[in-house]
């Protein structure tokens, strides 16, 4: 299976950066996210993630480093948590990670709104500070 | 010469006086986004936990009149978008963020009652609402609500809602939000 890389922007297009990687299991999301077709872009993520979790089987590590991103990039989030979530239960071994940077000046609503991740997906998101 | 375009110009500008760093109409593409978002950047540098929350509602707000104006440009790669207007002031304590787009008055009702229903919530119940509306399955509109949602979240205070007619079919939706400095 076919690693996934895509160098982020923040000039005109404003996506992340995207490292999965099919032999380490290892997959990071990083930089900011607030494109405008989100459903394009975030597809063939989930495809990868879909395809890792059905065939590959092996662990996986979701690793979250976004300092940005907008409410439809959220929602992308949300749906690839959904998919880690499906495979933990059906006994696939998923950690994820978010790191965040303490010197932000707004970091409780950024706590917050992976709080409100957790609680939606009901996956365990490991807070990990830079 | 259009001396009365010109005297227009020149209220327009008196109106807006000295306190409105920024103030913008047209077609709000992914290049607008970037230039008046860095912009945003450099103004609010000596006001940084106000400046990244200005950054996050004008996102939210913009691709809302991107998306969702009734106004439509066509730009060169023949795109289709949104037109509206944005505008902040600033006052010595916090900053307002507007914005202000035509909407179709059959859609108005919608975009008033959920307005509504976010001033009425505290933030416990806001952050619960965002959770249910953002599991609903995509709609054409729904996406609009959220983003006003989390603009309610991030400012922490009410939006300040506007509607007014302009002809048989469109109104003018405007919205103004403060953030603290």
């Amino acid at each position: 299976m076919e690693n996934i890389h895509i160098e982020g922007k923040h000039g005109v297009n404003f996506i992340p950066t995207v490292d999965f990687n099919a032999e380490t299991g290892v997959c990071e999301l990083a930089g900011e996210s607030y494109l405008e077709d989100t459903i394009e872009f975030y597809t063939p993520l989930y495809d990868w993630l879909k395809q890792y979790t059905t065939e590959v089987k092996k662990p996986l590590v979701f690793n979250f480093r976004l300092r940005y991103f907008n409410t439809s990039s959220s929602k992308c989030i949300i749906d690839i948590l959904n998919i880690l979530k499906r495979y933990e239960t059906a006994g696939g071994d998923v950690t994820v990670n978010w790191y965040y940077d303490a010197e932000e000046e707004d970091i409780e609503d950024e706590l917050e709104e992976i709080e409100d991740f957790m609680i939606e997906t009901n996956i365990k998101i490991n807070l990990v500070p830079n | 010469m259009d001396n009365q375009l010109n005297s227009n110009i020149l209220d327009l500008y008196r109106t807006l006086g000295n306190n409105t760093p920024l103030s913008y109409k047209g077609p709000i593409d992914d290049h607008i986004l970037q230039v008046i978002g860095t912009y945003i950047g450099g103004l609010l540098k000596h006001s940084p936990k106000a400046g990244k929350k200005v950054f996050k509602i004008f996102i939210e707000l913009a691709q809302n009149i991107s998306y969702y104006s009734a106004e439509r440009s066509k730009l060169s790669n023949n795109k289709d978008i949104g037109t509206g207007m944005v505008l902040i002031s600033e006052q010595a304590e916090y900053y307002t963020f507007m914005t202000g787009n035509l909407v179709k008055t059959d859609d108005i009702i919608t975009i008033i009652e959920k307005s509504e229903v976010i001033n009425s919530l505290d933030r416990e119940e806001l952050r619960q609402y965002k959770r249910e509306q953002r599991k609903l399955p995509p709609g054409k509109k729904g996406g609009a609500h959220i983003g006003l949602i989390q603009v309610a979240l991030t400012s922490s205070n009410p939006l300040d809602i506007e509607v007014n007619p302009v002809d048989d079919e469109h109104s003018f939706f405007s919205i103004a939000v403060k953030i603290d400095k």
